[in-house]
């Protein structure tokens, strides 16, 4: 990637939360930092937590679906596909229903551990289908999740929790405060690491024989893929909730610019999903304020914008 | 002549008791003619049960779980017929009740159920609860032949409002908050628990338009913002018998802290079960009231 | 073989039935046996049409993941019903007729199917793969704002959109009934009278052509044929959402054919297997607590996964 493009997005990405901070129900202008101490107080507890929070979600999430669609090799899967999302939910739900006096930061810890656990076993499952099949790994996917699914529903119907689950999994960021987030750096961690095993995870886009000739521990390699791509799913979902598309559109528009190319792409796609769910978590504040629109509502309509103009506007390369 | 007499005579044999048999009461879809105390009842909604349970009327069949603490034991002499949102229409049918009445959940459920037997729908719905809570009190006194019980129930009502109203006159402004685990939402005077604001005119913290009936996302710098004197508190993870849920720690943090409601330690924890899942019923409204009376009472 | 297979299949089905039919029945048969039955003619059409859109779709986008549910029906479906109780209000919407709601659903869904399949084919170059693309994205888009009507309304609206975003085979209004079994009659039959050009169209695109077929024109009647399916099942019961995935690929396993007179059938005695069978248990065992999808989803799900894993040891 060119150093201007580099810089540019660098810079709006700054940009963005720059504004990110000077965005909520309470006024305050920048110049007020000197010489307030409420103000200052207030960036601590809850614009600067927000930020950091919408950078490393966007960030980490659009990472882990590139990832993902590299293990699936299918362009069109997004990390939820694997029965993390609905894993998370029943963690949720178990400890609500069996621990309900239990702090908040354990509920998530369970609910972290079991969509960690349900990832885990999307992975065995995995590695039992022939690799002569590619095909089914996307639809043992979606049939794995729609089991737990069905399991979280059935808890959540009986126990009058189906909105409750809803509402905790719908992606937002206005529960964030300062100790309610710190979750989210372990998802950073993990996309740190997928950048440092870039070239890996490049050479195993290729398939599994191609990675195998080129002296790849493919195995070993699938096995690091899915639990990156679950550790940022499961903390993801379980902190903030779903934010649809960023896992999909952000790959998407990143491969369409810059090849498949891990190394040098894998910035670009990190500082675009931070700016993009940035872009739509400002917006989110804003059109209803005081009141505040999920940022899922609003990465949804957004996102359906942008990746059906990629669609229509361009001759699609697949065509 | 003598035919015809014994004809008239038979119309009014057969006319008196077709007269006494039904009377017309008033429901959530306009008046509607019903069977005169009726024996048999199915209640397929939760307000209707708490209210006729206040009543002292028995009921014969409802849905699969007591849902509210003070209905348990009435809930367990009476027979499953299915739970709040499908009927188990072969247990009705082999139940062959005398009435069926449904509401809010069940309310759909009207059509289809009244093809076992004379169903009516006792929703109590829309902003005015306290006046259709009361309107429900006075029909089911007429269908089940108990007007004094009736009346004296809506006195014990009125009573408890007036109590509630001059408990929390010029304590200061309110505001109404869900916490659904991490996440919060607001809900203005004109939403489902807008009552509260309207019938004992407590003063909102944040105005809100009537039209705004919905609970809105909200984030805990515009609790801080708000600053109300009060808080109520509605956990939506306690459902049924999840005791000792903790919405508490949610509101417990560094912004809502600020808040002559935390500081003061005026946060009030209202029942999920009493407020929306028998929303409309006398002892759960009195329930709701009585919480507020004594969270409001208590020395600060 | 795969006729042997479809012989088992009707076995099972019987059985599933005569479960349905006879197990814990209450009151007086006469009751029961016209009340079960309206239920389960409902299961068996719900059933098959579901079965035969879905089959029909997978062939001619040539993918075994994807269904019209999956792709944004249902949740075209769940925002109209969250949005009616947002509009309406909860009260105001369990005030309208079950006629002139499934009149509007089987419109908008219809209508949705049309406008989607309809400016994909009218424009120069047809993509199938833009059209499932275009399908996702609505689904996305359709989920996000559900989820936000979800977080504003209260409880007790919640309930009511709760309830009809579940399938149910509780009770039918025998009305709607009479209209919906001709037409998904109508639609199956449709399917049934263009086996063979499904059997062509699987091969491929060129290959179709080159078999001197109107690839455009039979492409675009059969995604009539899936919309009007499609709209009148969901109209009817509600969204079954994995569904239609879920006995598709249950009728590849179970008859490894690809020739549609086999296929259609299969993936249609499946559907009658689970759906009764399915139902049954809500009804018996879990005493309507729980939604049919549910059970559906949970057992058929297992079943689905444990052919694959037993079929990939061997």
């Amino acid at each position: 990637m060119s150093l201007p493009v580099r810089s540019a997005t660098l810079l709006a990405l700054l940009g963005l939360a720059a504004a990110s901070l000077f965005v909520g129900v309470i006024d305050m202008a920048p110049s007020q930092l000197l010489r307030d101490s409420e103000a200052l107080k207030l960036i601590a507890i809850s614009r600067l937590p927000r930020t950091l929070a919408v950078i490393l979600t966007g960030a980490s999430l659009a990472v882990a679906g590139v990832i993902m669609q590299m293990l699936a090799r299918n362009r069109f899967i997004e990390p939820t596909t694997a029965g993390t999302g609905q894993s998370a939910a029943l963690g949720i739900l178990l400890a609500t229903l069996y621990a309900p006096g239990a702090p908040l930061a354990l509920k998530m810890g369970l609910a972290s551990l079991t969509a960690l656990l349900g990832s885990g076993i999307f992975l065995l499952i995995v590695r039992r289908l022939p690799v002569t099949q590619p095909l089914l790994v996307p639809l043992v996917g979606l049939v794995y999740g729609a089991i737990i699914g069905a399991g979280v529903t059935f808890l959540a119907y009986r126990a009058d929790l189906l909105q409750y689950v809803s509402i905790w999994l719908n992606g937002e960021f206005s529960g964030v405060i300062a100790g309610r987030y710190e979750f989210l750096f372990v998802s950073g961690v993990a996309a740190v690491i997928a950048y440092l095993a870039a070239d890996r995870f490049s050479i195993l886009g290729l398939g599994r024989d191609a990675s195998i000739s080129l002296g790849l521990n493919y195995n070993q390699m699938l096995l690091l893929g899915l639990v990156v791509v679950s550790v940022i799913t499961a903390l993801t979902v379980v902190n903030i909730g779903m934010i649809p598309f960023v896992g999909l559109v952000v790959p998407n528009i990143a491969s369409r610019l810059l090849g498949d190319n891990l190394r040098s792409s894998l910035p670009f796609v990190a500082a675009s999903g931070a700016g993009l769910v940035l872009v739509c978590d400002i917006v989110g504040r804003i059109v209803r304020h005081p009141y505040e629109i999920p940022v899922g509502t609003v990465f949804g309509v957004v996102g359906a914008v942008i990746f059906l103009w990629l669609l229509y506007a361009k001759r699609p390369s697949h065509g | 002549m003598r035919s015809l007499v014994q004809i008239a005579a038979a119309a009014v044999l057969f006319a008196v008791p077709a007269l006494a048999d039904t009377l017309t009461v008033e429901t959530a879809r306009g008046p509607a003619e019903v069977p005169a105390s009726p024996e048999k009842i199915a209640v397929f909604d939760l307000s209707a049960f708490d209210t006729l349970n206040a009543l002292g009327v028995s009921v014969a069949g409802s849905v699969d779980k007591a849902y509210l603490g003070h209905l348990k034991d009435a809930h367990e002499k009476a027979e499953v017929v299915g739970s709040l949102f499908e009927p188990d229409f072969e247990a009705i049918n082999a139940m062959q009740p005398d009435l069926i009445i449904v509401g809010s959940r069940s309310s759909e459920q009207l059509e289809p159920l009244s093809k076992f037997a004379p169903t009516i729908d006792m929703t109590v719905w829309g902003d005015d609860l306290l006046g259709l809570a009361k309107a429900r009190i006075e029909a089911y006194g007429k269908l089940f032949d108990r007007a004094d019980k009736a009346s004296a129930l809506s006195a014990e009502l009125d009573e408890k409002l007036a109590k509630a109203r001059e408990t929390v006159a010029g304590k200061g402004k309110a505001m109404i908050v869900m916490t659904n685990g991490p996440k919060v939402s607001a809900y203005g005077k004109g939403s489902r628990f807008g009552w509260l604001h309207q019938a004992l005119e407590l003063p909102e913290a944040v105005e809100t338009s009537s039209e705004n009936s919905h609970g809105e996302a909200v984030s805990f710098e515009f609790i801080r913002d708000a600053n109300p004197d009060w808080l109520l508190v509605i956990d939506r993870s306690v459902a049924i018998g999840a005791e000792g849920a903790r919405a508490d720690e949610t509101l417990d943090n560094a912004l809502v802290a600020e808040t002559t409601a935390w500081k003061n330690g005026q946060v009030i924890y209202l029942n999920a079960a009493d407020l929306y899942i028998a929303g409309g019923g006398a002892r759960s409204i009195m329930n709701t009231l009585d919480l507020l009376i004594e969270g409001f009472n208590k020395p600060s | 073989m795969a006729e042997r297979r479809l012989v088992w299949l009707a076995v099972g089905l019987i059985v599933a039935v005569l479960v349905f039919m006879t197990w814990g029945a209450r009151g007086n048969w006469g009751f029961v046996f016209t009340f079960r039955g309206t239920k389960l003619l409902a299961l068996l059409v719900v059933g098959a049409a579901i079965a035969v859109s879905t089959v029909l779709f997978q062939t001619i986008t040539a993918n075994r993941i994807l269904t019209p549910s999956i792709m944004g029906f249902d949740a075209l479906f769940l925002l109209f019903q969250a949005g009616l109780v947002f509009v309406l209000g909860g009260f105001g919407v369990t005030q309208l007729s079950s006629g002139l709601r499934f009149a509007m659903e089987f419109a908008l869904l219809m209508g949705a199917a049309l406008l989607l399949f309809g400016t994909l084919i009218g424009a120069a170059r047809h993509d199938i793969h833009r059209l499932v693309l275009t399908g996702i994205i609505f689904g996305v888009l359709f989920r996000s704002l559900t989820s936000f009507i979800e977080r504003l309304i209260d409880p007790n609206e919640f309930a009511v959109v709760q309830s009809s975003s579940f399938a149910s085979f509780n009770s039918f209004d025998a009305d709607l009934l009479r209209y919906c079994v001709p037409l998904c009659v109508l639609g199956i039959s449709a399917a049934w009278h263009y086996r063979r050009e499904l059997d062509v169209i699987a091969l491929g695109r060129d290959h179709a052509v080159n078999l001197g077929l109107n690839h455009k024109r039979a492409v675009l009647i059969i995604l009539i044929i899936i919309a009007l399916l499609v709209s009148v099942s969901t109209a009817l019961a509600g969204p079954v959402t994995f569904f239609g995935l879920l006995v598709a690929s249950l009728a590849h396993l179970v008859v490894r054919s690809h020739r549609h007179a086999t296929l259609l059938p299969a993936a249609s005695l499946c559907a009658g297997i689970v759906l009764v069978g399915g139902q049954a248990i809500t009804e018996r065992v879990l005493s309507l607590s729980v939604p049919l999808s549910v059970a559906v989803e949970f057992l058929g799900g297992l079943v689905f996964l444990t052919l694959i894993l037993r079929g990939t040891q061997r």
